[in-house]
């Protein structure tokens, strides 16, 4: 366990090095707070663009806070999810392509802990990141719309956080499986994409997919309660633990980048 | 929906535009610390500056090679 510490403390010095702890935050930040303060404006927006034919009348939906909450939580499952894939696509296959893994696990360091350690730093850094973000994005609303009350944020943004924890395990494991770095973002995004569409398409075969826990994140925010919620979270922690042994295995059958 | 004045709405959205500076100028700092930069160091001070928050976030994941 403390050789899983030390791996894992390494990958903490290197989230600090290259300034992703300090960059990601931010942009998070400014992604969930920028979704209520535009959807605030957007009547003067519109009425400022001027290109408009006289007489034009736009019929805007009153918005409700929990709405603009969804909104934000939608920016963060488009732009989030890209940047958790550009941020975690190249963990494996770069220090695989740069001789770092194999300085590490030619000493008796567990496969398993080195594949872990990145993973935990990875939920580290989304933690950190949506929970600010989504933060600042409950504060605006609450600032600009009026309150969503705190157990419905926490509960939807658990459910959003295993979506992207779910996504960033996805791009690990492709890291691993994949010699490219922008191969594994492209094909975890790609799987995201399919997984979301595909539940969307079919609700009822799909009902226990993770692509579900975007819209059920929605639903506990407008409603306060998510049904059907139990068969998607264990289905997608379930994913979640046989993507990282799959990386696992792989990494053991295959531990320097020229037998791929 | 008008019991915010402008004024007020500045207020609230000053710690956004200062947090956006600040990511640029962190940008703008490596940028110009690294020395080995994915491509001409000028362009990338020109994306930074004009990108906004595309513009750093370009940077940080694209503009470093990692050695």
């Amino acid at each position: 366990m403390s050789q899983w510490f030390v791996l894992y403390r390494k990958e903490w010095l290197e989230l600090i090095r290259s300034g992703k702890l300090i960059w990601v935050p931010v942009v998070f930040i400014l992604l969930g707070a920028s979704q209520p303060i535009v959807s605030y404006m957007l009547p003067e927006i519109i009425a400022g663009a001027g290109n408009m034919p006289e007489g034009t009348v736009i019929e805007l939906p009153t918005l409700t806070a929990s709405g603009v909450m969804v909104q934000t939580l939608q920016q963060f499952g488009t732009l989030g999810l890209l940047i958790i894939a550009l941020i975690s696509m190249g963990t494996v296959s770069n220090e695989r392509l740069s001789g770092t893994s194999a300085m590490i696990l030619v000493k008796p360091v567990a496969y398993s802990s080195f594949v872990t350690a990145k993973w935990a730093a990875m939920l580290t850094i989304t933690a950190i990141s949506f929970g600010l973000g989504y933060g600042a994005g409950w504060y605006y609303t609450a600032a600009l719309f009026g309150s969503v009350s705190l157990l419905a944020a926490a509960g939807s943004s658990l459910l959003f956080g295993l979506w992207l924890g779910f996504v960033g395990t996805v791009t690990i494991l492709f890291s691993t499986l994949l010699r490219s770095a922008a191969a594994a973002a492209f094909s975890a995004l790609g799987a995201a994409a399919l997984l979301s569409i595909a539940t969307t398409l079919l609700p009822k075969a799909l009902a226990w997919s993770p692509g579900k826990l975007t819209e059920l994140a929605a639903a506990q925010l407008m409603s306060g309660h998510a049904s059907g919620l139990w068969p998607v979270v264990s289905i997608t922690i379930i994913s979640i633990i046989a993507a990282l042994a799959l990386a696992v295995w792989h990494l053991r059958q295959h531990p320097s980048i020229e037998a791929v | 929906m008008d019991a915010i004045s402008s004024e007020k709405l500045l207020i609230l959205i000053a710690p956004l535009i200062v947090l956006q500076l600040l990511l640029m100028i962190i940008a703008l700092v490596v940028c110009a610390r690294s020395k080995d930069v994915n491509g001409p160091k000028l362009l990338w001070v020109l994306i930074i500056l004009f990108g906004n928050l595309i513009g750093s976030v370009l940077f940080f994941v694209f503009g470093r090679r990692s050695s």
